[in-house]
């Protein structure tokens, strides 16, 4: 178990094992129904997760922000969630890289089959995945924000940039890059300076 | 994150593939995953237990894994070829109190798969987790060697969750070690299993003949 004071609760770690063995379960069934299929594959586990998981409403954005901070609500169950801005939302470590790195140091370099799968996904469903994980990862937070209200309205929820362990960025497209910064709250340059240390920055808002 | 997304379709899965299935799929892992961890070669027992104390070996990615010394295995010759080691965690209670704390029950699937297994394979499993890396430890072993010689692993006991014990009798008997040993050794670890020379001529097995 690893302490997060901020958040004033205990965020259990997984056991690498477990992790491994599911990056080869993925890696088997990406042999067995390629890209596409595994796509499809990784977006149903991650929208039946979120779907698992109890519906959230909150009379205001403030309300929601301060259980986001405690790691009450849903999107910050797995990882935690800081709030650069009131809408520009951070994750310093991603939950993904502990079994990701145990997999190189085990077994040595990630399978090519998880950035391929994420290539097809940046290509045929919306630019902004690095791997796999990235497609769960995302698939998850959209899915878990549409389980959320606030002030009766619903949670909406898009990827501004994702940095991989490895220092590899994908930072949203040109044409959306404005239109998500204006969201957020935040400048290019401010993005900029918040991807040297944080591994996600996604943009939360009311439909 | 990734361990919860897939115990969620621990469910689904034994809907559509059957408990069969989910064990195949398991097994499948459990051999993959040792394939890819590729060799190991030791000079000695003492060489062995001191890479798996630092966290050197392919044994070491469960976790906090104790070579019980005081537990050597002999063959009929009174040679030392092999120990008994201990897990401290289960590798599947993270990922337990994580569904816990998130989505809530861990699916039924969990049990059924482990039941079906208990009565189609061997009669050791307490989750479902337990059929991937009690597999994968026998291929492991596979991929190791002492002495030259390679190794095989033999599960012993495990302990669940919510306490229900597996002890293996008869692995037991064969290296000659007391059942009521081990259970208590279930007090302290949750997963007891034996490595050992393959071929190995046991004392136990010596004593049935």
């Amino acid at each position: 178990m690893k302490d997060k004071d901020e958040r004033g609760t205990t965020l259990i770690e997984d056991n690498p094992l477990v992790d491994v063995a599911a990056y080869l379960f993925l890696e088997d069934i990406a042999d067995k129904q390629g890209a596409a299929g595994m796509n499809t594959y990784l977006m149903s586990l991650a929208t039946s997760l979120a779907k698992s998981m109890p519906e959230e409403e909150y009379n205001t954005w403030e309300d929601f922000l301060e259980a986001l901070r405690k790691g009450e609500s849903i999107i910050s169950s797995f990882e935690v969630v800081k709030t650069r801005t009131e809408n520009c939302m951070v994750t310093q470590e991603c939950p993904f890289a502990r079994g990701w790195m145990e997999y190189t140091q085990r077994i040595g370099s990630f399978s090519n089959v998880h950035y391929d799968v994420a290539e097809y996904y940046n290509s045929n469903v919306k630019p902004g995945t690095i791997n796999t994980c990235c497609i769960i990862h995302q698939t998850f937070r959209n899915a878990a924000a549409e389980r959320i209200k606030v002030g009766g309205k619903s949670l909406k929820c898009a990827q501004i940039a994702a940095i991989w362990s490895d220092g590899v960025k994908k930072i949203a497209p040109d044409e959306w890059l404005p239109i998500l910064l204006d969201k957020a709250k935040i400048t290019r340059t401010e993005l900029n300076m918040i991807l040297r240390n944080n591994a996600d920055i996604f943009v939360l808002y009311l439909e | 994150m990734l361990d919860v997304a897939l115990v969620s379709l621990i469910q689904d899965m034994s809907e559509k593939a059957g408990v069969e299935g989910t064990i195949q799929y398991w097994a499948r892992v459990g051999e993959s995953l040792a394939k890819r961890m590729g060799k190991e070669a030791y000079m000695g027992w003492p060489s062995f237990n001191v890479a798996l104390r630092e966290g050197r070996t392919a044994f070491s990615i469960e976790g906090d894994v104790t070579a019980l010394t005081d537990l050597a295995i002999t063959d009929a010759d009174g040679d030392v070829v092999g120990y008994i080691y201990a897990l401290k965690e289960c590798v599947f209670v993270p990922t337990i109190l994580r569904i816990r704390y998130s989505v809530g029950e861990v699916p039924k699937a969990d049990q059924a798969v482990a039941e079906e297994y208990n009565s189609s394979i061997r009669d050791t499993a307490v989750c479902n987790f337990c059929v991937i890396h009690q597999r994968f430890r026998e291929e492991v072993s596979k991929n190791i060697t002492v002495g030259d010689q390679p190794l095989e692993c033999s599960q012993l006991a495990a302990r669940g969750f919510t306490g229900e014990t597996k002890i293996a009798e008869d692995s037991l008997k064969k290296i000659g070690i007391n059942p009521e040993y081990v259970r208590s050794l279930l007090r302290n670890y949750t997963c007891v299993y034996a490595i050992l020379m393959r071929g190995a001529r046991l004392r136990g097995e010596e004593v049935e003949e």
